[in-house]
């Protein structure tokens, strides 16, 4: 392995992320307090200790059902994403495409406009030609913020990989499926399960777009807390923010022990 | 390209489509929280028991939810739609909502008169009004204000909170700052220098009324000028906040019901506007969240009264700024008062 | 089945949704900014180019975006580096401690930072007791703020695109520069942060554009006293309903944007040409 880091520099080091995750945790252990306070309006320090908001969320049919309708967006969001970004920015890497830069480039675009341009223009073109909207629109609105990560980052992943290996291959008689899935997907792992992560939270956490797109039956989650905060500010958002921070913990720890997240970006 | 892509995407639209609503039910926007839990009680449920029909609700403040019916002109999913902020006047211009014929509303009648002025250029007829006047902290507010001048008087310096403009009520308050000031719905410049002046002084501008809450919880301000319903609000919440009308004058911001053009669902949707505008509508949403009810009818409570501008006389006492003007200079305003507030 | 046919068949599916489901309907906002009452017009972007005001707000977009993109560089490298170096249970956690800020509301994490920053909050009250401030002095509503809630929210995006390329370099090639007599700083700089270039290139198109289109974070951390573009273009949408200007300003934040890639760009068709 990597010859041992000088002392000094490790101490330097554990100060220098000790720092970072004080100022990454710091407004969210703020959040918690938040959540986990007596009074009805959002203070902190809380007023009292008492679990009364996570009670109300948890009981709320609203928060409940529109959790599920972010989790099914966010992770039909992510597969879509994942694979068709993915393709895309392999077919970018391997430059046999005339324009490939200026692709890559294209593939940036929807995130350079700001997002409340995207959600008014998909909602005067979708309502021109297809009419009322669906669950499908705002999950087509979020693939389109989404595939722009994937891209990114797979790509930046594969300018790092060895271009012989798919060579190799094909110099012992792989077939192009075989060559995809043998030599280049794995080539592109680190890349896919950063961006699947990156997808998922975004759309999860994506208000704008589902502001605009929404119709009856379809608040998501944060759109749902836009609208406590504005007529009912207390602290069940920060319930639902914490409840969020857990499960994001948990999960990741789930994943991990089946998948083993750390692997994928092992040295 | 274009020409494949587009009947490949109907086709899975309209799979993805089915759940289309049945013609017995009528699509509203409401202003989600305990707004939306008032409006279930007060109107939509007495709505569903009289027609039979459902509610589908759409939480949607005035601004978004007239950016979602332009935008989706060509096949709107709005069949009323509530505004708080004039939308109604633009949105009557560029035809997006329908003409009501009051003879339709069996309750149009008890209205008060400037709450259906203009049914007929497609202006729904306004079911509650909030109240602007100045919210203060009976608690730590060096003196309790009695008076729009006593807000711009240096008193409270940067414990003031301002609301930005670019909110309905923020425009109402800062009109009645201008009007004290010395200008007119013609002159806002004495406004804006009386606003540059509090600035100077250490004022807060906040952009949503969440803010407004957060600062006075969290931040000892003391004084904001704002509107009755959310003093309630705040009051609700356990904040020691009091309302209290300045003696110049109350400025009105409409709460409309719209009729949307172009659809289908019309008797019905009349249906629910009827309902929105009836004696026990607004008593059970004045009750709920202390709007001023428009309906002549109404009879309150003590307590709820106190809170509302509540009787012929208390609302013909409410300013209301001619909206066609404020409409027709809106972006000019905003414009100018970004720039007075620019850092 | 050529190589060429074989990438087209690969990259097809995303191009033709790029271009159905985003350029279309881009295309049909953005083309408002050329309407006039009485047809085309350039009136919208000469509003804006021909205003200290906007100028001024398109300037601080552009700046602001700019810090943030270092700051994020300057904090998210290191970062990176340490948890690629971690074993695998420190990196992971360190995984867990970057992202989790994105799991939250916008609004409530923003919260948070109010809490830190404003009046009454740690930072300025610690400020006031060191006697460094006076008693108003605030954190919020100003460029600081913005800056610290984007870098926030960024930084994942930074780091975490670092790490996916760090991750691939073999760690044989430092040790055979420490062999060779490097120090260990010489050798982050002369094997590890050319190796990672790609990553932070990566990261930084990603922050730079995230920082200048979004609006929510900044609005409620500056304040409506210190705008930036896409909240100006956000309330020019819903609050003065001048949809031409707002799509005026949208093809200016784009091109703006466009400009500041176009040196990345260039400079990373070489690298990899």
């Amino acid at each position: 392995m990597v010859s041992a880091v000088p002392a000094a520099w490790r101490v330097a080091g554990w100060i220098f992320v000790i720092a970072i995750g004080i100022f990454l945790l710091g407004p969210l252990v703020v959040v918690i307090g938040v959540s986990l306070s007596e009074s009805q309006f959002i203070a902190f320090p809380p007023q009292g200790l008492s679990l009364k908001w996570y009670q109300a969320v948890l009981t709320d049919e609203r928060y409940l059902s529109s959790a599920w309708i972010s989790l099914r967006l966010a992770l039909l969001v992510t597969c879509a994403a994942t694979l068709i970004g993915g393709a895309a920015a392999i077919a970018i890497h391997r430059r046999s495409l005339p324009g490939s830069q200026a692709l890559a480039t294209l593939f940036l675009s929807p995130l350079i406009l700001p997002t409340i341009i995207f959600a008014i223009g998909m909602l005067m073109f979708w309502s021109a030609v297809f009419g009322p909207l669906t669950f499908l629109t705002l999950a087509i609105g979020h693939l389109m913020i989404c595939i722009p990560y994937v891209v990114r980052t797979t790509t930046a992943v594969l300018a790092d990989a060895d271009p012989f290996l798919e060579e190799a291959a094909r110099t012992m008689g792989a077939s192009r499926l075989q060559r995809l899935w043998h030599v280049v997907v794995p080539q592109c792992l680190p890349g896919l399960a950063v961006s699947a992560f990156f997808c998922f939270n975004i759309s999860f956490d994506e208000a704008v777009l589902s502001l605009f797109l929404r119709h009856p039956g379809l608040t998501t989650l944060p759109v749902r807390i836009y609208g406590q905060l504005e007529f009912s500010p207390d602290p069940s958002v920060a319930a639902v923010s914490s409840i969020m921070i857990g499960i994001t913990v948990i999960l990741l720890v789930v994943i991990d022990r089946i998948l083993g997240i750390h692997r994928i970006s092992a040295t | 390209m274009h020409h494949t892509a587009i009947p490949l995407l109907s086709a899975v639209a309209l799979v993805a489509g089915a759940t289309a609503v049945s013609a017995q039910s009528i699509t509203i926007n409401s202003f989600g929280g305990a707004y939306e839990e008032a409006h279930r009680a007060c109107i939509i449920d007495p709505f569903t028991e009289a027609t039979g029909a459902d509610v589908q609700i759409v939480t949607a403040y005035s601004a978004d939810a007239f950016a979602q019916l332009r935008a989706q002109k060509e096949a709107p999913q709005f069949d009323v739609i509530h505004f708080s902020g004039g939308q109604e006047i633009v949105g009557a211009q560029e035809g997006l909502l329908a003409p009501i014929d009051p003879a339709s509303l069996e309750n149009a009648d008890d209205l008060y008169d400037f709450a259906k002025e203009n049914l007929a250029a497609g202006e729904g007829p306004a079911y509650s009004i909030a109240s602007i006047g100045l919210l203060y902290n009976t608690e730590t507010a060096p003196q309790a204000p009695t008076a729009w001048k006593d807000l711009v008087g240096g008193v409270y310096g940067d414990r003031l909170v301002l609301t930005d403009i670019a909110n309905g009520y923020g425009m109402l308050g800062f009109l009645m700052i201008n009007q004290v000031s010395g200008g007119s719905i013609d002159n806002i410049q004495p406004g804006l220098d009386a606003v540059a002046g509090l600035l100077d002084d250490g004022a807060l501008i906040v952009n949503t009324s969440p803010e407004i809450q957060q600062e006075f919880a969290q931040n000892d301000a003391v004084i904001a000028a704002y509107a009755s319903d959310y003093a309630y609000t705040l009051r609700k919440a356990g904040l020691p906040v009091k309302f209290v009308q300045g003696v110049e004058g109350t400025p009105a911001s409409f709460i409309t019901v719209n009729l949307v053009a172009g659809r289908v669902n019309e008797e019905l949707a009349l249906k629910f506007i009827d309902i929105s505008i009836s004696k026990e509508a607004q008593e059970c949403f004045a009750n709920a969240l202390r709007y001023t009810p428009t309906n002549a009818t109404v009879e309150l409570s003590e307590e709820v009264a106190a809170d509302v501008a509540y009787g012929p006389e208390a609302v013909a006492g409410l300013i209301r700024f001619d909206p066609i003007t404020i409409e027709a200079n809106r972006s000019a305003w905003v414009d100018a008062w970004n720039r007075t507030i620019a850092r | 089945m050529t190589d060429r046919r074989e990438n087209l068949i690969l990259i097809l599916p995303g191009l033709l949704l790029l271009c159905v489901a985003f350029f279309l309907p881009i295309l049909r906002m953005l083309a408002l900014s050329v309407e006039g009452e009485d047809g085309r017009t350039l009136a919208h972007f000469q509003r804006f180019l021909g205003d200290a005001f906007y100028l001024g707000v398109l300037w601080r977009t552009v700046r602001l975006s700019l810090i943030i993109t270092f700051v994020c560089a300057v904090v998210g490298f290191p970062m990176a580096y340490i948890m690629a170096r971690s074993s695998a249970r420190v990196r992971l956690w360190l995984i867990v401690m970057v992202i989790l800020p994105l799991m939250t509301s916008v609004v409530v994490r923003t919260f948070g930072w109010m809490v830190v920053l404003s009046r009454n909050g740690i930072i300025p009250e610690l400020a006031r007791d060191m006697g460094l401030a006076g008693r108003s002095f605030t954190l919020m509503q100003t460029e600081s703020a913005i800056v610290i809630g984007m870098v926030q929210v960024l930084l994942p995006f930074m780091v975490l695109t670092i790490l996916s390329v760090l991750s691939r370099i073999d760690g044989r090639l430092e040790e055979a520069a420490r062999t060779m007599g490097c120090t260990f700083i010489q050798t982050v700089r002369a094997v590890v942060l050319p190796l990672a270039l790609p990553g932070i290139t990566a990261g930084a198109i990603l922050v730079f554009t995230l920082s200048a289109s979004s609006f929510i974070t900044p609005s409620l951390l500056g304040g409506s006293r210190i705008q930036v573009l896409a909240a100006s273009i956000y309330r020019s949408v819903t609050q003065t309903l001048d949809w031409p200007f707002a799509a005026a300003q949208s093809v200016i934040l784009f091109s703006g944007i466009l400009l500041v890639l176009i040196p990345y760009i260039r400079q990373q068709s070489r690298h990899r040409g």
